[in-house]
């Protein structure tokens, strides 16, 4: 390092560890400290706002927006589930989420592990075909008229078909695999286990984590998606709750108190998880950006 | 590699279960995706059983080269490289300045780091009418806070130019949690000695951060810079949950989405022209094509001056 020795007024926008030296006022931490509680105020004040209006009813809103509630309202909790069919999208899309999910996952690690250990012939190449995904044009058009031609167009089937694919996921688990010592394989094979149950009540547990990450990962995605189901749903009866809150938006615009309660049961499952599984979210989102 | 597991005919098992993920990804995924140049040279439609005819290069020349519809297009382009431009440099800078702050080990530094990167997996939906409600201009928070300075404004339902740098805020706000978590983990792998070799050698925080931290983030700082801008020169579900199809605001995704699926709510009527559709997803292909191997070559270029 080409650091001239400098007397040292200036110090106190040293970062990091230096923070740790005593001096009289850390101004460096104090100014930390403040652009983070900005940022906590931008993070969080949008968030309150919504639990704030949800609580509310909808004079007491149009009277003032900001106001805290007067009473606590859960009416608009009830409200939004009868009027926007909430029951029923929360269930379309707890059905797509699971099943789209559970499929996908068990599906990706037989894709994986072959691919991995080089159980396959041509698994460079079946590697570099699941990689080329992130790279080339979206397939938002070819992939309607896949749809419409099998008449899976505004059905649940087909609907959850889209979600079958992952190209990262089959990615993160490729890596991790790679971990899993392959004397193992060996060991099994020779106390005369198979392919399928080794897979399964071997593998599948020694790669928890990263089967944890692209569950949540791909859960996260299908839960959310709002894109899919607007193209490819019509039928009321089969929106997830993302569209139906959308539509929800276009009739009931102005109730926001209902709205709002509505977000936030949407939002509710997610903030949950998010909590509890954190550590997984985060890697795989790292991890995938990483290889996109 | 030696395959352990049987011999003969049971060396096919991990071929058999292959199969079904690998028929999955070609069929719905790669194959679709390829397929989208051989859709832009036709006039396909959304339609069930309609004919579909071999158009040749028509659809580019109407996307490129044609009146007013191709004015649309080239605004539609500009404003989709202006959102890439705003989104990478504020998310970019953000997420790293979000980084360090969050490096020092400073009490807090879990909380604050769960609340920024929240957003992230909220998705469009939450993310946008969230956004609407605290922008509410009949005295929602943010109206009352440009009151106290005396502006007005109706926020999404305002001018289009307004609208537009909006929604750039909430893609900024919804997604920087990403490019601090990348930093994040690329400081940690920044070892303690550096940093002392530096303090011994009486280096102040903007040289240790100049001469140790930036050059040594280089990985994180190359994937954080493409991930931006392939990532904002592709998004628009924000569009379409804030705004709805507006005129002056479309970027290039939604119009891909709105001449493909018919779009009838706001001032543009257009019908499902998936050929057409088709092309333009060609368009931004080659666009995030050329962006991204260009800024690649560049950053590739940076790297080897730093390490040579």
């Amino acid at each position: 390092m080409n650091a001239t020795v400098e007397a040292t007024p200036k110090q106190f926008t040293a970062k990091g560890r230096q923070s740790h030296t005593r001096k009289p006022i850390n101004w460096w931490r104090i100014a930390s400290y403040l652009i983070l509680a900005l940022f906590a105020v931008i993070y969080l004040g949008p968030l309150l706002m919504l639990v704030n209006t949800a609580l509310k009813t909808l004079p007491e809103f149009m009277k003032n927006a900001v106001a805290p509630p007067t009473s606590f309202q859960f009416q608009n909790f009830i409200d939004a589930w009868n009027k926007a069919n909430f029951s029923k999208y929360l269930v379309n899309s707890i059905l797509y989420t699971v099943v789209a999910t559970s499929l996908y996952v068990f599906t990706a690690v037989f894709a994986a592990f072959p691919i991995s250990r080089g159980y396959v012939k041509w698994a460079g190449f079946f590697l570099m075909l699941f990689v080329i995904a992130l790279f080339l044009p979206v397939a938002l058009i070819p992939q309607f008229q896949l749809i419409l031609n099998l008449g899976l167009y505004n059905t649940q089937i087909g609907y959850m078909l889209l979600f079958l694919v992952n190209p990262i996921g089959i990615i993160i688990l490729v890596n991790f695999i790679k971990t899993v010592p392959r004397e193992l394989d060996e060991a099994a094979a020779l106390d005369g286990c198979g392919y399928f149950r080794f897979v399964v009540s071997i593998v599948f547990p020694l790669i928890k984590p990263a089967i944890a990450t692209i569950t949540v990962l791909h859960a996260i995605g299908i839960w959310n998606e709002i894109i899919l189901p607007t193209i490819y749903l019509s039928n009321q009866n089969f929106y997830p709750i993302t569209r139906g809150l959308i539509v929800f938006q276009g009739v009931y615009g102005s109730d926001w108190p209902t709205l709002a309660a509505a977000v936030l049961l949407l939002a509710l499952p997610m903030i949950i998880l998010f909590l509890f599984l954190q550590r997984y979210i985060i890697s795989g989102m790292t991890a995938g950006a990483v290889k996109g | 590699m030696s395959y352990y597991f049987g011999r003969g005919n049971s060396k096919w098992i991990p071929y058999l279960l292959l199969f079904p993920g690998l028929l999955f990804y070609l069929v719905i995924s790669l194959g679709p995706s390829i397929a989208t140049f051989l859709y832009s040279f036709t006039d396909a439609t959304g339609i069930q059983g309609a004919q579909m005819n071999w158009l040749g290069l028509e659809n580019y020349r109407e996307f490129l080269f044609m009146g007013q519809a191709s004015r649309d297009n080239y605004s539609a382009l500009g404003r989709t490289l202006i959102f890439c431009f705003f989104v990478t440099t504020i998310q970019f800078s953000l997420g790293l300045l979000l980084a360090l702050l969050l490096n020092q080990g400073l009490k807090g530094t879990k909380f604050f780091r769960t609340i920024i990167f929240m957003p992230v997996i909220l998705g469009a939906v939450v993310q946008g009418l969230i956004w609407s409600l605290f922008l509410y201009p009949l005295g929602g928070p943010m109206a009352r806070v440009l009151e106290i300075i005396g502006l007005e404004s109706e926020f999404f339902g305002g001018q289009p130019a307004e609208a537009f740098a909006w929604v750039i805020v909430v893609q900024i706000w919804a997604n920087v949690g990403i490019t601090m978590v990348i930093f994040i983990a690329g400081l940690q792998t920044i070892s303690a000695e550096m940093y002392e070799a530096a303090k011994i050698d009486g280096a102040n925080g903007w040289q240790v951060f100049r001469n140790v931290t930036w050059p040594l983030l280089t990985p994180s700082i190359n994937t954080n810079l493409l991930l931006c801008v392939i990532g904002s020169l592709q998004a628009w579900a924000l569009f379409l949950v804030l705004l709805g199809y507006r005129n002056g605001t479309q970027v290039l995704g939604y119009l891909i989405f709105a001449q493909g699926f018919g779009q009838t709510s706001g001032s543009v009527t257009s019908s499902f022209r998936q050929g057409y559709a088709a092309s333009a997803s060609i368009v931004l292909f080659f666009l995030v094509l050329i962006i991204g191997v260009t800024l690649q070559t560049i950053l590739r270029r940076r790297e080897e001056q730093i390490i040579g």
